[in-house]
């Protein structure tokens, strides 16, 4: 049975190359445009993987990320967190670094726009075959 | 002939040989001691002589005197008994027998008329009854009863006459033969002649022997004292003669002390302690002699004697180890090469005023390899008589100093010169921020300042500046940097300061170098290269995120070809479309932004310009829970505007605000407000929103940076682009912002007058 992959994502473009991607390489995909959307379809479709953007409206990357890893139900749900800003872009805006640091446990992998598929579709099988 | 002068001449010189040898014994010491001294004993022998003798003669002539008035008193005795009895031969036998005594001459009685009546010399008859007169008597002159003596030396003192009277007594003029009369005191006088012959023969005699023993006397002492002289005094100091002469050849040094405590030993002594002394004074002498030998020959300067004729006496080894012998020669021949004596000549000087001169000479100036540069000390040697007979000249080759005193000199120069014309202020400052030195530029731009302090030159302040790199320099000798910001003309100039110790020889600092250098330009430069290097890295970011949409774009594309999904191609079409819009609108951004262009004015009424605004935004902030209020009259008037300008610079503004107002806020609602209004043909545009704010750091490069805070969605030029569309225009756009209250952004444009207007105002 096909793996399911939730893309939480403000961006329609990027959702659509995500789905057409995932898709094409045998991937199940349902997408959320924000991260209360992308709560409730957590928890209603049980993905086996989350594809989380950073910087979204109504509750950010991070925050949402938070929440996921503390929820007993869904925090075992490996996450790939896809981010436009690496820290040669803004070095203060060092995201992976700054989870590091708190007590939880991290992201699966971390993928920077412009997403290298290889890369992504690399990451996504390490973490759920 | 000739022979008879020649005995002559050898007897005149033989002569004169005597005389010669007889006056140096004449002028001998033992000869005028003895010869004087001999004779002083001799005269005083001589003269007690013949004061004795005189003495004597005078007692022997008394006691014959007295001898004589004896006899006589005897005689007239026995004349008188002869008298008394009347016997005349009785009388005459007595004088005759007392008259043959030895030493009696005659013995002869005259009556008171001078007749002779008894002699013991022939015959009494012959004279007798021979009348003298009184007169012709002699004896009986001025004769009286006295008894006393009359006496007196007759025939050469041979003969002592003593004559007594004879007086008349009361026997003789009662006696009955012949009675004298009374009448008469002197009856007449006896007169016995003695013979001195045996005493003056006796007194000669002693006198001559006496005399005798003076001379012989004379001699003895003459001699005892010659010899004595010439043992006691002529042979020491003839020794001692003999030890001068050693001492003035030095070949004289004292052997033992001489014992003793006469005057000679005494004599000795002295003179062997001044030989001693001599001895020392020419060791000593000598010595110094050697030194000063030693220092003439090997002091490190060349030493000359030069003559009245600059010829050259004596040198010493550093001279002629340098020019080699040039003794007999002229003193400007070798050395110096020069025909004839030197023009300003110390040593014509010194011989002139006998003082010591010093010149600084510069040797064979034409010559790159002989050329030296000396100083030339000349000093007088003075002969007996305290005249210049010689003049020493010392020379000190200082060609070495002089030259590095000359280089010292060039690079003096030369380092001045880069002071001076180093471009940047360059002052000193002593430890109470005193000027003390400054160059030409910093003269240029702050005038004279001569004690004046840095911080009233420079800076015109009352007190030090705070963290002041001067002082600091002064407490720990380091170097020391500052950048400051100073008011020059009304303009902000950039300041870099160096300060650096200077110290004196003992390492302590005295003063500080102050260095500051204007590096507006570089700080302007620097500026506009960060701003630039943000700019690229902002404009890459956009650029990049355009790539990943068109990536993403053309992979949906190509799936849904793959695939044969239709919608799958349409959305991937519209992705590459939308992105390729970006980035033309990034490059018309980028192109508006660098590009000099002049605004195309139209007259226009600002009011319909934000209107368009409101109408294009009010739908999409709604949506976003926002309120678009606007603060304009619906016409403003009239004026020329680029209004294609405008709209971009106001849209941006817009479009940021609605941006700002996310939900980070916290605030349900959110408020936009577009103003605007027209006054004395400026334009005032306000937009304001209360939304996050703009943090301080963002601020200050808010409309040079590439800056965006809508990810993906800006091109971060907007604000850059506005505010090169009001520059445009001739105004100014500022921001006012609270972070978390909101930010407003102020537009002031000057308006130019419409062609109507300008015909308006000409009516």
């Amino acid at each position: 049975m096909a793996k399911k992959i939730l893309i939480i994502d403000d961006e329609p473009d990027m959702v659509t190359f995500l789905c057409a991607l995932l898709e094409d390489h045998g991937y199940v995909t349902i997408t959320a445009a924000d991260g209360e959307e992308g709560m409730t379809k957590i928890k209603s479709e049980k993905p086996d993987l989350i594809s989380l953007d950073l910087l979204m409206p109504n509750k950010t990357g991070i925050k949402m990320f938070r929440e996921l890893r503390k929820d007993d139900e869904i925090k075992d749900i490996p996450v790939v967190m896809v981010t436009g800003f690496g820290k040669d872009d803004v070095p203060s805006m060092d995201f992976k670094e700054w989870i590091q640091k708190r007590a939880i446990r991290p992201p699966e992998a971390y993928i920077e726009k412009p997403v290298n598929k290889e890369v992504l579709l690399a990451a996504i099988k390490k973490a759920i075959g | 002939m000739g022979s008879i002068p020649r005995r002559h001449f050898c007897d005149t010189a033989m002569v004169k040989d005597a005389i010669h040898l007889f006056r140096r014994f004449v002028g001998t010491l033992r000869f005028k001691l003895s010869f004087y001294v001999g004779l002083v004993v001799f005269l005083t022998v001589v003269a007690f002589t013949y004061h004795s003798i005189s003495i004597q003669e005078e007692h022997l002539v008394s006691a014959r005197v007295q001898g004589a008035l004896k006899d006589s008193a005897v005689i007239k005795a026995a004349i008188w008994n002869g008298m008394m009895t009347k016997d005349r031969e009785v009388i005459r036998q007595i004088v005759k027998a007392i008259g043959e005594q030895e030493g009696f001459k005659e013995i002869n009685i005259y009556d008171w008329r001078g007749i002779l009546h008894y002699t013991n010399n022939g015959s009494p008859t012959a004279v007798l009854g021979e009348h003298l007169s009184e007169q012709e008597n002699p004896l009986l002159k001025n004769i009286d009863t006295n008894a006393s003596v009359r006496y007196q030396f007759i025939d050469q003192g041979m003969l002592l006459n003593v004559v007594n009277p004879l007086v008349n007594t009361k026997s003789c003029s009662t006696a009955g033969c012949h009675a004298h009369p009374e009448s008469i005191a002197v009856l007449g006088a006896l007169e016995v002649k003695l013979r001195l012959e045996g005493l003056r023969t006796q007194i000669l005699h002693t006198a001559r022997e006496t005399y005798i023993f003076a001379f012989l006397l004379f001699v003895l002492i003459s001699t005892i004292i010659g010899l004595g002289v010439i043992f006691f005094v002529t042979r020491p100091l003839r020794r001692l003669e003999a030890r001068a002469n050693q001492m003035a050849r030095g070949e004289y040094s004292p052997d033992v002390p001489r014992k003793g405590h006469d005057s000679i030993a005494a004599l000795y002594r002295a003179f062997d302690e001044m030989s001693r002394q001599i001895n020392e004074r020419t060791r000593e002498v000598e010595q110094s002699r050697k030194m000063y030998k030693e220092l003439f020959e090997k002091v490190p300067c060349y030493i000359s004697v030069v003559d009245k004729d600059y010829c050259i006496v004596r040198e010493n080894e550093a001279f002629k180890l340098e020019f080699g012998d040039q003794v007999r020669k002229h003193c400007f021949e070798g050395r110096k090469g020069l025909d004839s004596k030197c023009e300003n000549c110390q040593v014509e000087k010194t011989f002139a005023d006998g003082l010591s001169h010093r010149s600084e000479e510069v040797w064979n100036p034409d010559s790159s390899d002989k050329e030296a540069y000396v100083i030339v000390h000349t000093s007088p040697i003075l002969d007996e008589a305290g005249q210049v007979a010689e003049v020493m000249e010392m020379s000190l080759d200082v060609t070495r100093i002089v030259k590095l005193q000359l280089e010292l000199a060039k690079r003096e120069q030369e380092f001045q010169n880069l002071i001076a014309n180093v471009p940047c202020y360059l002052t000193v400052v002593d430890r109470s921020f005193r000027i003390a030195f400054y160059n030409k530029i910093f003269a240029k731009d702050f005038g004279d300042c001569w004690g004046k302090s840095c911080f009233e030159a420079y800076k015109r302040r009352d007190s030090k500046c705070e963290n002041c790199p001067v002082e600091k320099t002064f407490a720990d000798g380091a170097t020391h940097t500052s950048e400051e910001v100073w008011h020059q003309n009304g303009h902000e100039v950039y300041i870099v300061t160096y300060t650096s110790p200077i110290t004196d020889e003992s390492g302590e600092i005295v003063a500080v170098m102050e260095m500051c250098t204007n590096v507006t330009e570089l700080k302007l430069l620097q500026n506009e290269l960060a701003v630039l290097g943000e700019t690229i890295a902002g404009m890459s970011h956009s650029v990049k995120n355009v790539l990943s949409g068109l990536e993403g774009g053309v992979y949906v594309v190509d799936s849904g070809l793959r695939s044969g999904r239709d919608d799958r191609v349409r959305l991937g079409w519209q992705m590459v479309k939308k992105n390729v819009e970006k980035v033309s609108d990034l490059v018309k951004d980028i192109l508006y932004a660098s590009k000099e262009r002049q605004p195309e004015y139209q007259e226009c009424d600002p009011a319909t310009i934000l209107q368009d605004l409101y109408d294009l935004y009010v739908g999409k902030a709604r949506g976003k829970g926002i309120e678009l209020i606007k603060n304009f009259e619906p016409s403003m008037g009239v004026g020329l505007l680029d209004p294609k300008g405008v709209h971009s610079a106001v849209s941006n503004l817009v479009s940021n605000a609605i941006q700002a107002c996310n939900p980070a806020t916290g605030r349900d609602c959110h408020h936009v407000i577009i103003g605007g209004r027209l006054e004395n043909a400026r334009l005032f545009i306000q937009v304001a929103d209360d939304g996050i704010g703009i943090p301080e750091n963002v601020r200050q490069n808010l409309f040079t940076k590439f800056y965006s805070t809508k990810g993906s969605k800006g091109t971060g030029l907007g604000l850059v682009v506005t505010r090169k569309i009001v520059e445009e225009h001739g105004g100014t756009i500022k921001v006012e912002s609270t972070p978390g209250k909101g930010t407003t952004f102020f537009i002031e444009v000057p308006l130019r007058p419409t062609e109507r207007n300008k015909a308006l105002a000409a009516v």
